[in-house]
């Protein structure tokens, strides 16, 4: 009798551990998982659908660039601040912005990630303990003749006032910062003028003001423009307006369309192009309103348009591809052609209209990842 | 039982820690605007989750340059839900308001909670607004950062890019009285904790100081919510030991578990009113530069809104 309430007890106790334990994993297993961390882009996952870019593509996460080429990932520079990406015109090397504690800076690297020249020296002299002394470089462009190194830079800081609204500069490559122009005054308190993008016979960029400063019918809050400029010192022009509050331009390989990101003042990112003559953007198109896009970049064969945006809803942010035929209009079908032997004496045969064709839809290329979705993305052809 | 009385422990200890605070409403010495004088939030049964509620939303820089629960509430939002239509308004109250405060006397409107708690800045709310509040959630700063990194981080359009040179350096630094320079981008991006709380936070970049704030604070808010629409019951025990101390609430557990539903039924952001208190609705010139209301203007707009 008393072995037997003894091997109960263990019985009992077990069944308590056993249960116990399997409940508090089962448990676990429920979780939503909405905080797992988000992979390297080097690690081995499943991709949501096999397609292969071509040339080579830079994007940024965690403070690292990757290239992606040929369907594989490469880290090219540690995690340590880098950013923003952007292609020489010959395609020979890589202009990349490196974080510091309070500044950042411009380099120049390899293809390979290798770092082989710094352009800018932002950060404040040894012993100078007011962090704003430093200052900020942000997306660097060189020109086409790659003699000119644009960049958004907070070079107009006034002294006694907290206003950091960063300017688009131009500066000879290789140059000091001291032979750097000021191509526009950088807004009041503003955000600044943003994103530069050199095109023949000025830059387009940017620009983050108050709204009703451009339109007595918009809300007073900040909003985002493109503009143009075609020389230092100028006022510059609105190529969007206050309502439409659009940003990060990026200009197809023939330079005749602007693709951007424009939110209508929601808590949305439409993906939107438009035709560009060299001076003013045509009829707006949006193409992408359900998802949260943002770094549109044309592929330099002009084969799509690959860009960011969460996988699922409040995600990290994933490389997506928008093909060619999502954003322009089918050729027009053939006519009908006449019916062969001659004359037709009987009524005619209806045509058999064409079979619709389906929608083309972005193409999702990587799952788990979480790319920094304010750092451009350069693609290499 | 066993295994799930373990998981859930962190949870229940959490929720017996912050959730059903008892609220004492400090009443106004003169009771000037009250139009509720026997209001006892906490008290209030909770109402059929049917029914429209208001919630008070504080926020607090509870660093080491203050003395626990003596904060000012640097963001002060009321929300209104009505569960039939579907509809939500967020109303952000400057924190420089200058109001009758409910602990006597006038002041900024941050000032309340620091002079009485919860109770202190729900009377003052209700007696100047002419609303009445049926909980309020606190939250501190770290508690803010934490719960955003306990979610995985949200997804936010950050509207401009906000730099600031004068960036307070008091979260994790030794020396709360330090600056460090903080720069977040423009556009749609990932946000941890920490870059979500630089853009809510930051205001020496925005010719709006405070109500430039109080629209990015609105941003998060709803970025935070449509979150927590993914979130399981299992997520809760992790979710509340981020907490650690840094969220309070008068909400008690069972209208949570109402909530949380409830929450997920929001899909139409169109359906979500931002109220931003600026010009016309205030005006600076107030002591301590503070802002006066003009309550003339406030208070049908909150009447329609908060009825």
């Amino acid at each position: 009798m008393m072995i037997s309430r003894f091997i109960l007890a263990g019985v009992l106790a077990v069944v308590v551990v056993l249960g116990g334990t399997s409940t508090y994993m089962y448990l676990g297993s429920k979780q939503s998982r909405v905080a797992a961390p988000p992979e390297k882009p080097t690690a081995a996952t499943p991709r949501a659908q096999a397609t292969t870019l071509p040339g080579a593509i830079y994007l940024t996460q965690s403070g690292a660039i990757y290239r992606l080429s040929a369907g594989r990932f490469h880290q090219i520079t540690p995690e340590a601040g880098w950013s923003q990406p952007s292609l020489a015109p010959n395609g020979s090397s890589l202009l990349a912005v490196k974080y510091g504690q309070y500044w950042s800076d411009v380099y120049v690297l390899s293809l390979f990630g290798t770092p082989t020249r710094q352009l800018t020296s932002n950060q404040a002299r040894q012993g100078m303990n007011d962090p704003s002394l430093n200052h900020w470089s942000f997306f660097p462009r060189l020109s086409q003749d790659g003699g000119t190194l644009w960049m958004t830079y907070d070079g107009l800081k006034c002294d006694g006032c907290f206003d950091v609204s960063p300017a688009v500069y131009s500066m000879p490559f290789g140059g000091t910062i001291r032979q750097a122009r000021a191509w526009t005054d950088g807004g009041y308190y503003s955000g600044g003028d943003q994103q530069p993008i050199p095109v023949p016979g000025g830059v387009i960029y940017t620009k983050y003001d108050y709204g009703s400063k451009y339109d007595a019918k918009a809300e007073n809050k900040l909003v985002g423009m493109m503009w143009f400029s075609n020389r230092a010192g100028a006022y510059g022009r609105e190529l969007t307006t206050p309502s439409e509050d659009c940003r990060t331009p990026s200009l197809s390989p023939a330079g005749n369309q602007a693709a951007m990101i424009c939110t209508y003042g929601k808590q949305v990112s439409y993906l939107t192009i438009a035709s560009w003559n060299g001076s003013t953007l045509g009829p707006r198109t949006t193409i992408l309103t359900n998802q949260m896009v943002a770094q549109p970049t044309w592929a330099p064969d002009g084969s799509g348009i690959a860009y960011l945006a969460p996988a699922v809803p409040d995600g990290p942010f994933q490389l997506w591809w928008l093909p060619k035929a999502a954003y322009t209009a089918p050729p027009p079908s053939p006519p009908p052609t006449p019916t062969p032997g001659g004359p037709h004496n009987g009524p005619l045969p209806t045509p058999t209209p064409p079979p619709p064709i389906p929608p083309v839809k972005p193409i999702q290329l990587t799952t788990n990842n979480g790319f920094d979705a304010t750092s451009p993305i350069a693609w290499l052809g | 039982m066993a295994g799930a009385f373990a998981y859930f422990l962190p949870a229940a200890k959490a929720a017996w820690d912050t959730t059903g605070a008892v609220v004492r409403v400090t009443p106004s010495p003169t009771d000037l605007f009250t139009t509720s004088p026997t209001a006892t939030p906490s008290a209030t049964p909770a109402a059929a989750i049917t029914g429209a509620f208001t919630i008070l939303l504080l926020g607090s820089d509870d660093d080491s340059k203050f003395y626990s629960d003596h904060v000012l509430t640097q963001s002060m939002i009321l929300v209104r839900v009505v569960p039939s239509s579907k509809q939500v308004t967020m109303l952000s109250i400057p924190r420089d308001l200058y109001v009758h405060l409910s602990t006597g006397g006038f002041g900024k409107i941050d000032g309340a909670y620091s002079y009485g708690g919860a109770g202190a800045a729900i009377a003052t709310v209700e007696q100047d607004f002419g609303v009445h509040v049926d909980d309020y959630i606190w939250v501190g700063l770290l508690g803010l950062i934490k719960l955003i990194d306990a979610i995985g981080g949200i997804d936010v359009v950050t509207s401009n890019p906000v730099l600031d040179d004068y960036y307070p350096a008091d979260i994790y630094s030794s020396w709360p009285y330090g600056y460090e320079r903080v720069a977040v981008l423009a556009g749609p991006q990932h946000l941890d904790g920490i870059h979500a709380m630089q853009y809510v936070r930051s205001r020496h970049g925005d010719l709006q100081s405070d109500l430039g704030r109080s629209q990015r604070q609105q941003q998060v808010l709803l970025a935070i919510r449509q979150k927590a629409k993914q979130l399981s019951p299992a997520d809760l025990p992790a979710m509340s030991t981020a907490f650690g101390g840094e969220l309070k609430t008068s909400i008690g557990l069972s209208k949570v578990a109402q909530l949380l539903p409830l929450a997920g039924s929001f899909d139409n952001p169109d359906a979500i009113r931002q109220i931003i208190l600026a010009s016309p609705y205030t005006h600076g010139g107030a002591p301590d530069g503070s802002l006066y209301p003009d309550w003339g203007a406030i208070l049908p707009l909150v009447h329609q809104y908060f009825p």
